[in-house]
């Protein structure tokens, strides 16, 4: 058996999918195709996981992958940052003096 | 008084928020959220939504607990980019303090023939399967190129007291050298205690050595796993233990358990032996999954579980004794909460990120081959050489450090870019482990959603948080293993 | 910290007053030592001559023929070893020393950039640099075994270098006191200023500094400035990058009792690195008093909160420490905790502490727990206290 999934690509990438993709990895097995308007996934269940049981946790799966992408590129510079302050030698003291 | 402004004065004007680096999980209806060094928060659902959105109202008092956990910011606000960057450097600094763990595998030979053991050889034969001296200097010359402050050398085998002559020099010639190095030096012999003589207990307390040996619980249990001529494991270990502690002191010895299949429904009187016995703290050890366990019929995913059931039982007791006044500490829930609630690092190899081969621990083999941990050791004993680094013979520090079978696995398992882990809200509590992964599924990254490691550590990952936030006694026991 | 002052009962000099710090000695203390002594004249008797200044107990029994003031009727008990400030004209003394206080605190300033609902030493605005002068003369008249020292304010690094240069002087001439200066560390946000504290190189020296709150918003209300928090915590980082020792106090009121342990996990989490935590009762004085309705609250009601923050912060390595609360009122495991810190503390206050037990090693009352005070104050008996219970610093 098997399922079919349509996410739209205005609000859905295809990385968010594929990394909701791998956490279900062990459950379903997950084919992709894209094309401009949309993207295509083919559910099939892995051993005997049952599928009905499944859609609706990977549907979600793929919404807060699109949320960690977006929390992702939102934090990207602050993140780089701390990170630079973290690891120079400087301590966390920036070039002005100040903490 | 009408000079005193109101609390709201001090909220913030508009709600113009920025987001904190932060990675959240689904957890039954709710949501955790932990910040980058691991600071967690447990919001219902619907506060999570407002906080993904931003559009929290800035009176709300989740607002004030999310500043405080460095999971959203004000715009102008300085200090958390300051303190978030002094606490990663402060959970990175032991990278700086490679390697400090050194395992000198000093004999193979062993009287004991465990089932699931694979690296010992019943044997006289001292040439074949006894470290020389000379590669014991090597091996010594190899640890002081650390530039690590603290220095542990821990011996191993086989059973070392086989080949307590090369200790007793490894011991002497490690002490010389320290008096010129000045660094934390510190030693531990991981032995059955079988061959235990009030000689070694002297050696051992005049140079601090520490102790550590196996116990599996209650003497059935034990002798099992533990076959030898006399059929008296238990009998000389629990007795060695008492020596350990009466000569050396009662913090002098620590006890490692191997779990088996038979120990799943025993975790009760696995504790209470410990306990009979004087010993503080316990290790609820995962099963192993090595191809040895395999072999021996030792390990199956069923057992995963059971598992996990065995640890949960386990750690309930051990809380219940603590309520009780009685000083019992679970080592393998220690490390993961000093993890959760401190930025303090344990120091447990197999739980770290980047992976503790190599740059948390090393092993020098009896032959003078180098491995990056004890596993991959035993897996070369079974004809895998993945792991092997090189040999003190023919090896500078530097080659073996820098060997593609050293850097290739470290970069591989990195969990902060690995698939599933560079998303995961647990990841700051969790740890690469290439050996485990690569036995059991081939590559040094596994794939998670199919990976035992990372099933079992998320389930005492949500365990040890749910009674964290549930249960004001197991949190103040927690607080104190995580502190110590 | 009580400041007592007075005006002179009588005064008769012949030039004003060369200085304004003095030092009293009497005759038991005599010593050929003039400069800056002041003679403190306890009886009938001719006083030994050369000193530029008499003290008289008793405006009938002055010296005749010497620069004499008769002290203030509030400042007849004060002995030799103490140490007075006397206007020019002598009409105005103030005490700066009392040598058999265990905690004298020498008031540097009065100004401030915060306003705390709760301050014990509400801020004026006006220039009062004469205090740290008087701050110098003072160091410079007290024994070199003098045990411990506090400066306080209003916010003392207003003075910047001039506070450092202040805590060099006493760390060379004081070289036995613990030393120990009150700010809102504010101005360690400047690493330049972090580094030179941390140069005065004082061992026995630490700074306290204030939080409020686990996040801006709370501690910025209860100091009633913007930018307070942020820009504190971050001078409390540059005093841990500069290695200087650091004291966080928290005073615990109406406002930050709810938020005690949050504040505590913060603390643990962030600042873990400080040389200790002091979690403080409220003293009833200044705003405080004002301000009662906003910031009193019977310690009873937060025994929950304190006992958590104790926990969240000591059992993570933080030295924690309870300062200014009565043992009654607190849960029993705390009481190794529990400084016994108030030294006006008058054991005939309340009727219950005459019948308790513990009154010796309890923390006890300041004087202005008159205006308000907790409604459980309750007498413990004496065998409540094990050998458990002494402090563990």
């Amino acid at each position: 058996m098997s399922a079919e999934l349509t996410f739209d690509t205005a609000s859905h990438t295809a990385d968010a999918i594929q990394r909701a993709a791998y956490r279900f990895c062990d459950r379903i097995s997950i084919e992709l195709v894209s094309d401009e308007a949309a993207h295509r996934c083919t559910l099939k269940p892995v051993g005997d996981a049952s599928l009905d049981a499944l859609i609706g946790d990977f549907r979600t799966e793929v919404l807060d992958q699109v949320l960690r992408e977006r929390i992702r590129a939102e934090t990207e510079p602050i993140r780089t940052m701390i990170l630079a302050q973290a690891f120079s030698k400087t301590g966390v003291v920036d070039s002005r003096g100040h903490a | 008084m009408s000079r005193f402004r109101q609390l709201e004065d001090f909220q913030p004007e508009a709600a113009h928020w920025e987001l904190l680096p932060f990675r959240f999980e689904r957890l039954n209806g709710k949501v955790l959220v932990t910040n980058m060094v691991g600071e967690h928060l447990i919001l219902a659902a619907e506060e999570f939504d407002e906080v993904a959105e931003k559009r929290l109202p800035v009176d709300s008092a989740l607002v004030r607990s999310l500043r405080a956990k460095h999971l959203i910011r004000q715009a102008g606000d300085r200090s958390p980019a300051t303190l978030l960057a002094l606490k990663t450097r402060t959970r990175y600094r032991r990278l700086a303090e490679s390697t400090g763990l050194h395992i000198f595998v000093v004999s193979l030979r062993c009287e004991h023939s465990c089932p699931y053991c694979q690296v010992s050889r019943q044997s006289s034969d001292k040439e074949r399967y006894d470290m020389s001296p000379e590669m014991a200097e090597r091996g010594l010359e190899m640890a002081f190129r650390s530039p690590s402050s603290a220095i542990k050398i821990e011996f191993q085998g086989g059973e070392p007291l086989l080949n307590f002559g090369l200790v007793e020099e490894i011991v002497r010639r490690a002490e010389r050298r320290n008096r010129e190095e000045g660094r934390d030096l510190g030693f531990v012999i991981a032995t059955n205690l079988a061959l235990l003589t009030d000689e070694i207990l002297e050696f051992c307390a005049r140079h601090d050595i520490n102790i550590s040996t196996s116990l599996d619980g209650p003497a059935d249990l034990h002798n099992k796993n533990r076959p030898r001529p006399g059929r008296n494991s238990w009998e000389l270990a629990t007795d060695g233990i008492r020596r350990v502690r009466e000569a050396l002191g009662v913090d002098r010895i620590s006890a490692l358990m191997t779990t088996t299949k038979a120990s799943l429904d025993r975790a009760r009187e696995i504790v209470d032996c410990y306990l009979e016995l004087g010993l503080h703290g316990i290790f609820l050890r995962p099963l192993s999954p090595y191809g040895f366990a395999i072999k021996t019929k030792n390990y199956s995913a069923y057992d995963a579980e059971r598992w996990l059931d065995f640890y949960r039982e386990g750690l309930a007791y051990i809380l219940e004794l603590n309520r009780k006044g009685v000083m019992m500490t679970e080592y393998f829930s220690a490390v993961i909460l000093k993890k959760m609630l401190t930025n303090r690092e344990p120091g447990y190899v197999d739980l770290t990120s980047p992976a503790g081969i190599g740059i948390g621990a090393i092993v020098y083999n009896y032959d003078g081959s180098v491995y990056a941990s004890d596993e991959g050791r035993m897996l070369a004993e079974m004809g895998d050489e993945t792991f092997r680094l090189g040999h003190l013979a023919t090896d500078s520090y530097e080659e073996i450090m820098t060997s593609e079978a050293l850097l290739a696995p470290l970069e591989e398992s990195f969990a902060p870019s690995a698939p599933m882990c560079s998303d995961c809200a647990f990841e700051p509590f969790c740890g690469s482990d290439p050996v485990y992964h690569y036995a059991t599924s081939g590559d040094f990254l596994g794939r998670k959603p199919e990976s035992d490691f990372c099933r079992r550590n998320t389930a005492v990952f949500k365990h040890l948080l749910g009674l964290y936030e549930s249960d004001p006694s197991a949190r103040s026991t927690f607080l104190n293993w995580a502190g110590r | 910290m009580i400041t007592l002052r007075g005006r002179s009962a009588a005064f008769a000099l012949e030039a004003p007053l060369s200085r304004a710090v003095w030092m009293l000695t009497n005759r038991e203390t005599l010593t050929p030592q003039r400069r800056g002594r002041a003679f403190l004249v306890e009886d009938g008797e001719e006083p030994p001559d050369g000193f530029d200044l008499y003290c008289a107990v008793d405006p009938e029994r002055v010296p005749v023929g010497k620069p004499w003031i008769a002290l203030p009727p509030l400042l007849r008990h004060l002995s030799a070893g103490d140490v007075v400030s006397v206007s020019e004209t002598g009409e105005h003394v103030r005490v700066l020393w009392r040598q058999e206080s265990p905690a004298n605190s020498v008031l540097l300033t009065e100004r401030c950039d915060h306003y705390c609902l709760m301050c014990s030493q509400p801020p004026k605005e006006r220039e009062d640099a004469w205090l740290l002068d008087n701050a110098r003369e003072l160091i410079r008249l007290l024994p070199p075994s003098t045990p411990g020292i506090g400066f306080t304010g209003g916010e003392p690094t207003i003075y910047g270098d001039r506070l450092i240069d202040l805590l060099c002087l006493c760390r060379n001439l004081l070289p036995e006191a613990d030393v120990h200066v009150l700010s809102n560390g504010r101005r360690f946000a400047d690493f330049g200023f972090a580094s030179a504290w941390a140069g005065i190189r004082n061992p026995r020296m630490m700074v306290g500094i204030p939080i409020y709150g686990a996040e801006p918003t709370l501690h910025d209300y209860v100091v009633q400035a913007e930018g307070a928090f942020d820009e504190t915590v971050r001078g409390i980082v540059n005093l841990g990058e500069a290695g200087a020792r650091t004291e966080i106090r928290v005073v615990i009121h109406k406002q930050t009792a709810p938020a005690l342990p949050e504040i505590a996990e913060f603390i643990a989490r962030n600042l873990p690195f400080v040389d200790q935590v002091a979690l403080m009762g409220l003293e009833m004085i200044g705003f405080a008093r004002a301000n009662m309705e906003e910031v009193w609250i019977d310690p009873v009601d937060y025994r929950a909160e304190l006992s958590e923050a104790v926990s969240l912060l000591g059992k993570r390595g933080v030295r924690t420490m309870i300062y200014n609360h009565q043992l009654c009122l607190i849960d029993r495991h705390l009481w190794p905790f529990a400084v016994r810190s108030i030294s006006d503390w008058k054991n005939e206050y309340h009727p219950e502490c005459s019948r308790c037990g513990v009154v010796e090693r309890c923390g006890g009352f300041f004087f202005s727990a008159k205006y308000r005070h907790s409604d459980h104050i309750t007498a413990i008996p004496s065998d409540a206290l094990t050998k458990r219970d002494v402090l563990h610093v």
